[in-house]
């Protein structure tokens, strides 16, 4: 599975980073969320759902399928 | 820019929808000051109502509609929105200016204010933390407001703008008259104050610039190799001090009197001592039950919003606490679970304008509370004491917080 995110709708919040660093990072510049490893397999699923559902706005999203 | 504004009469308000609410007044009986506005919902009110007083505004008590007034900008502006009104009131930047303007400095100030950069800030945290518990560790007791709560963030403040520990005093009087006062000419003295201030200390900066906050500010460059216009670079030294002092004292405040009466919240904090992420998600549903911050936006053509006809000028007030309890969006929202899971709570606002220090507000609540835990594991309310008043407004909180172990 892979997980996709909006950066014009990111603001910041650093949620995800905090739930699940393995996959989530924020930049130097302006806070905004990187997707070290956008790729993840079933054993982090839960702590990435946890993550997209926390967004506080809605900037993350699972995308079915391999890479694009 | 100047501005024209006078208050709207509400006659283009429905009567129906105007309810007597005067958001800085606790109704009798009260100790917790978000109750003022649970306290609505309890009455039955519209979700979207006018209010009389403190000069007329609208009020929002759904999570959907305040997070609407966050994001849209191009009806809910930041311009000029102090509730009751100051005119003309400084345009705060970034906060006061609406997308795109308010890129440029929300750009200056980005860097300094990402996870990254707050967690470069630990040590010094940890440090200012431990040495100010341990001051009054051993003497059994301590009023948390005035000897932590107030000093914790201003002091962390003046750390972060270059400026000595012993201005404390003066910027915790600035604060107190700017957040509590509603005395008009008061008001307007204090302003004059904060901005004397401002000017000197950008001043000496931009003679002789450190590796402070203040100094990068007045240092930087913008996009013609200018430095900024300097009533920006002021407006931008005032929102940092509007917005990072009395929000972290309350919101500690309300932290520290649930854990001083709940011993069973005491004992899972001090459990996850050892466990950052475990600590920080229970901070996070601190964070979502003590949001103290009231935020105001203001309409900026005639237009309608949900069937209702709102006025250009119109207040608007955003109450974040209204927000967090919504129970459409969280589930048994008055219960405080610290394993709550979906929290996705509105106490650092969302949209364009999200609290850029919300990362720095966090970082000092939970080193706060880590430090004092390992000092102070049990504390309680002094009841026998007196613990002064509550108070409404745009932050919301207590004079005082008597506590003893």
């Amino acid at each position: 599975m892979r997980v996709v995110a909006n950066l014009q709708v990111c603001q910041g919040h650093a949620r995800c980073e905090d739930l699940c660093p393995e996959i989530f990072s924020t930049d130097a510049v302006e806070g905004k969320v990187v997707i070290e490893h956008p790729e993840f397999g079933p054993e982090l699923e839960e702590k990435v759902r946890l993550a997209v559902r926390n967004c506080p706005e809605g900037a993350l999203r699972i995308a079915k399928g391999g890479a694009a | 820019m100047t501005l024209q504004w006078s208050p709207s009469p509400p006659d283009h308000v429905p009567a129906e929808l105007i309810v007597d609410f005067d958001f800085f007044q606790a109704p009798e009986g009260l100790n917790d000051p978000v109750q003022i506005w649970h306290d609505l919902v309890r009455r039955g009110v519209p979700p979207i109502f006018y209010t009389p007083r403190n000069g007329g505004h609208w009020v929002f008590l759904k999570y959907s509609d305040i997070v609407e007034g966050y994001r849209n900008h191009e009806i809910f502006s930041t311009y000029q929105t102090p509730i009751p009104p100051i005119e003309p009131f400084p345009v705060m930047q970034p906060q006061g200016v609406d997308p795109p303007e308010h890129n440029v400095f929300r750009k200056l100030l980005a860097p300094m204010f990402t996870p990254l950069a707050v967690r470069r800030m630990t040590e010094g945290l940890q440090h200012r933390a431990q040495t100010m518990i341990s001051s009054f560790a051993d003497k059994g007791g301590c009023d948390f407001i005035a000897d932590y709560a107030s000093r914790f963030p201003t002091g962390t403040f003046l750390d972060l703008f270059g400026l000595p520990e012993e201005r404390l005093p003066e910027f915790l009087a600035l604060s107190e008259v700017f957040f509590r006062s509603t005395d008009p000419d008061a008001r307007a003295q204090n302003l004059n104050d904060i901005y004397a201030v401002l000017e000197e200390l950008f001043r000496e900066k931009d003679r002789n610039p450190g590796s402070d906050i203040a100094s990068a500010i007045v240092t930087a460059r913008d996009e013609n190799g200018q430095q900024h216009p300097w009533q920006d670079i002021l407006n931008c030294g005032f929102l940092l001090f509007v917005a990072g002092l009395d929000t972290v004292t309350n919101t500690m405040a309300y932290v520290w009197r649930y854990l001083a009466s709940t011993p069973q919240a005491r004992a899972e904090f001090r459990d996850r001592l050892d466990d950052p992420t475990a600590f920080q998600l229970a901070i996070e549903e601190l964070m979502r039950i003590n949001a103290v911050s009231n935020i105001y936006r203001r309409v900026t053509h005639d237009c309608e919003y949900k069937g209702i006809q709102f006025r250009r000028n119109d207040r608007v007030i955003l109450s974040n606490t209204l927000a967090n309890r919504d129970p459409s969006v969280f589930e048994d929202p008055q219960t405080i679970n610290l394993d709550r899971q979906v929290n996705n709570h509105v106490t650092f606002g969302v949209g364009p304008h999200r609290c850029m220090g919300s990362h720095l507000a966090k970082r000092e609540i939970m080193i706060s509370l880590q430090e004092w835990l390992r000092q102070i594991p049990d504390f309680e309310l002094a009841e026998d004491q007196e613990q002064g008043s509550i108070f409404g407004g745009s932050v919301m909180g207590f004079t005082s917080l008597k506590l003893r172990w």
